[in-house]
C-alpha cells in the first residue's frame, strides 16, 4: 500500500509538473506546417484562456498532492508564519520598490526549500505569491504562472540538499556560495519563464516575437533576442538582489531555520530495541 | 455587499469577453463598464481615487503599445510617414494599421488589468480565502494563518525597527537590515510553535485530514491529468483545434474538477458566517450570463462574426450590433447594485 501510494505520488508529480512545463514552453514545440493565419486567429482567441485554465488545474492537483504530505500541525503553522513574513517582505518591496525586478521574497523561498525539503519549498513559493497577491491586489491571470514558477524555485532549491549533505558543506562558506548560485540562476529563470506566458500573445518586430510555424531553432533565437532586448537588465537586478540577500542574510537565516527544523524532529525508543528511530514531521524529497 | 460568487461570475464574463474579441467598439464598451464599476466602488467605499486611474492607465498603455507597434511593425497599407535610413527595427513605413493594432492590444491588456483591480477592490481578502475549495483545507488553514499573521508581522517589524533605533541602529543599506530581519524571523518561528501547540490542543492534524487524502481520488486526478496531456499533445501535434483534442482536455478537466467537488463535499467544516444570496446577486449573475452567451455560444449568437476585427492590411470601420452592445452592458450592473460599505 505504501509503495503503491509512493508510485502514485511520483506519477502525479511527474505528470503535473510536465504538463505545467509543457504549458509554458508550447510556443517552442508548435508544428511548422501550420497556416499562419488560421493559427494566429485561434491563438488570439482561445489559447490564453486555455493556458490559464490548464495551469490552474495542474497547480491545483500538485498543491493537493503536496498538501497531503504536509498536514502535520507544526508544518502548517510554520508554513503559515513563514509565508506571512515573506509576504510582508513583498509588501515592503512594493512600498519602497527596489531596482528593476529585484524582489526580496526569493531568498527565503530558496533557503526554506534547502532546509525543509522540496515539498515545503514548493508550498512556500506558491503560497507566498498567492498570499502576497491577496494583500497587494495582485490577483490576476498571471498568478497561476507566478505560483508555479515560485514553487519550482523552492522545489529546485531542495536539490542542493544532497550536495550540501554529501560534501558536508553545512554551515560553511561554500554552502552560501552554492545557494548564491541558485539565487542567481532563479533570478533570471523566474523572469525567463514568466515572460513565456505573455510572449506568444505579443506583437512586435518579426525577429523578436513568436510566430506560428517558424520551427524550434528560430523560435529559440527569437525568444533569446526578445529576452536580451526587453528582460535581461530587469531580471539581472533580481538575480543580483538574490545573490546579495543570500550572501548577507543566508548564514544566520539558515542557522535559525535549522535550529527550528531540529525542533520539528523528535526521537523515540521502541522497547526492546537499542536503536533510536527518528520521526520527522513530514517527508522530505 | 454583492455575493462573492456573483462577483466571480462577473469576473469570468469580463475575462471571456476581453479574451474573445478584438472589435474596438465592444472592447471600449467592456472597458468603460468595468471602469464605471471601479469608480462606483471607490466612491461608495469613501476612498479617494489614488494615483492609479483606469483611464490614465489605459491612455498610457494604449499610447505605448501603439507607438511601439507602429515603430517596429511596418505592415499595412495606410502609410503615415516613413523613417529613413538603415536603423535596425525602426526604419521603414509607419502605418495607421500598425498603430491601431497596438492600441487594440493595449486596450485588451488594460481591460484585463482593470477587471482584476475591480475584483480586488470589491472583495476583502477573507472573501477570497473563503473561495478556496474545501479539498484544500490544510492549505486554506496555512493561507488563513498567513493572512492573519501579516498585520501582526508588520507591527512586529515596526516594533523591532523602533527598538533598534533606540539603540542607535540606522538602516543605510541592505546589510543594516539584518538586525531587523533576524528578530522578525526568529520571533515568527517561535509564534509558529505556540500556534501549532494551540492547534494540536484543538484537534487539528488528526486522522481525518490524512484519510481525506484518499488513493482513489488521487488516481482519478492522475487520469484527468493524462487525458489533458493527451489532448494538449494532440492539439500541439496537429497544430489546430481538432474535436478530439477538445474532448480529451474537457474530459480531463471535468474529471479533476469532479474529484475536487467530491472531496470537498466529504470534508467537514464549520461555517461561522454564511454569505446571503439576494435578488441583487441574481441580477449581477444574470448580466454576466448574458455576456457569456453573447461571446461563447456562436450557434445561437447572431453577433458572433462581428466580434473579430483585424486592421491589417487596410484599416476599416469595425462592425457594430447595438443589441450585442446592450448585452455587454450586463457587466455594468454591479455599478447600480453595490451597497455602500459605510452604511
Amino acid at each position: 500500500m505504501e509503495m503503491r501510494n509512493r508510485w502514485l505520488s511520483i506519477a502525479i508529480y511527474t505528470v503535473s509538473i510536465g504538463l505545467g512545463v509543457l504549458t509554458f514552453v508550447y510556443p517552442f514545440i508548435l508544428p511548422g506546417a501550420v497556416g499562419a493565419q488560421s493559427m494566429s486567429t485561434a491563438h488570439a482567441s482561445e489559447t490564453p484562456l486555455l493556458y490559464v485554465l490548464l495551469l490552474t488545474l495542474c497547480l491545483g492537483v500538485l498543491l493537493y498532492e503536496v498538501q497531503g504530505e504536509a498536514v502535520k500541525t507544526r508544518q502548517v503553522a510554520l508554513l503559515g508564519v513563514l509565508v506571512a513574513i515573506d509576504s510582508v517582505l513583498r509588501f515592503v518591496d512594493i512600498a519602497i520598490p527596489g531596482p528593476g525586478g529585484f524582489s526580496p521574497i526569493f531568498f527565503l523561498i530558496i533557503l526554506t526549500g534547502v532546509v525543509f525539503g522540496g515539498r515545503f519549498g514548493f508550498l512556500m513559493g506558491a503560497l507566498t505569491l498567492f498570499v502576497s497577491a491577496l494583500i497587494t491586489g495582485g490577483v490576476g491571470p498571471w498568478l497561476p504562472g507566478q505560483m508555479f514558477t515560485a514553487g519550482w524555485t523552492g522545489m529546485c532549491a531542495a536539490l542542493c540538499r544532497p550536495v550540501i549533505e554529501g560534501l558536508h558543506l553545512s554551515g560553511k562558506k561554500t554552502e552560501i556560495w552554492l545557494l548564491m548560485g541558485v539565487g542567481a540562476f532563479w533570478g533570471l529563470a523566474f523572469g525567463a519563464i514568466m515572460n513565456l506566458w505573455a510572449w506568444p500573445f505579443m506583437v512586435g518586430p518579426v525577429d523578436q516575437y513568436w510566430a506560428p510555424g517558424v520551427g524550434l531553432q528560430d523560435t529559440l533565437r527569437r525568444y533569446g533576442v526578445y529576452y536580451l532586448a526587453t528582460s535581461l537588465a530587469w531580471d539581472l537586478s533580481r538575480s543580483v538582489g538574490n545573490v546579495l540577500l543570500i550572501g548577507i542574510f543566508g548564514a544566520p537565516t539558515l542557522k535559525a531555520l535549522r535550529r527550528f527544523e531540529r525542533r520539528l524532529v523528535f526521537w523515540y525508543e521502541t522497547p526492546g530495541q537499542d536503536e533510536k528511530q527518528p520521526e520527522l514531521l513530514g517527508e522530505k524529497i | 455587499m454583492i455575493n462573492t460568487w456573483a462577483w466571480c461570475g462577473w469576473l469570468l464574463a469580463g475575462l471571456v469577453a476581453l479574451s474573445l474579441t478584438r472589435n474596438p467598439t465592444y472592447l471600449v464598451i467592456i472597458f468603460l463598464s468595468i471602469t464605471l464599476v471601479s469608480t462606483v466602488l471607490v466612491r461608495r467605499a469613501g476612498a479617494r481615487r489614488g494615483f492609479f486611474s483606469p483611464l490614465y492607465f489605459l491612455g498610457f498603455i494604449c499610447l505605448t503599445a501603439s507607438l511601439f507597434n507602429a515603430l517596429t511593425s511596418h505592415f499595412g497599407n495606410t502609410i503615415l510617414f516613413a523613417i529613413p535610413g538603415q536603423i535596425p527595427l525602426l526604419s521603414g513605413a509607419v502605418t495607421l494599421e500598425a498603430m491601431t493594432y497596438g492600441a487594440l492590444n493595449g486596450l485588451v491588456l488594460s481591460g484585463l488589468f482593470v477587471i482584476f483591480m475591480v475584483f480586488n477592490q470589491a472583495l476583502p481578502a477573507r472573501a477570497l480565502v473563503r473561495l478556496i475549495p474545501r479539498a484544500f483545507s490544510p492549505l486554506a488553514v496555512v493561507i488563513s494563518i498567513a493572512v492573519t499573521f501579516i498585520p501582526a508581522t508588520r507591527r512586529e517589524l515596526e516594533l523591532i525597527r523602533e527598538a533598534q533605533a533606540v539603540r542607535g541602529h540606522r538602516v543605510r543599506g541592505v546589510r543594516d537590515a539584518l538586525p531587523l530581519f533576524m528578530p522578525l524571523l526568529v520571533g515568527g518561528l517561535e509564534r509558529a510553535f505556540q500556534l501549532a501547540e494551540a492547534m494540536t490542543a484543538r484537534g487539528f492534524g488528526g486522522e481525518g485530514e490524512a484519510a481525506a487524502h484518499a488513493f482513489r481520488g488521487r488516481f482519478a486526478m492522475l487520469a484527468g491529468l493524462l487525458l489533458i496531456l493527451a489532448g494538449w499533445l494532440l492539439k500541439l501535434v496537429t497544430g489546430s483545434s481538432p474535436l478530439w483534442a477538445g474532448i480529451l482536455i474537457t474530459a480531463g478537466a471535468a474529471l479533476i474538477l469532479a474529484v475536487f467537488v467530491l472531496i470537498s463535499s466529504r470534508s467537514v467544516s464549520t461555517t461561522y458566517q454564511t454569505e446571503s444570496w439576494s435578488v441583487r446577486d441574481g441580477i449581477v449573475l444574470a448580466g454576466a450570463a448574458l455576456v457569456l452567451v453573447v461571446f461563447l455560444v456562436p450557434s445561437i449568437s447572431p453577433w458572433h462574426f462581428m466580434q473579430n476585427y483585424n486592421p491589417y492590411p487596410q484599416i476599416t470601420l469595425p462592425s457594430f450590433n447595438p443589441w450585442a452592445g446592450c448585452a455587454i452592458l450586463g457587466l455594468l450592473l454591479p455599478a447600480f447594485l453595490v451597497v455602500s460599505v459605510s452604511k
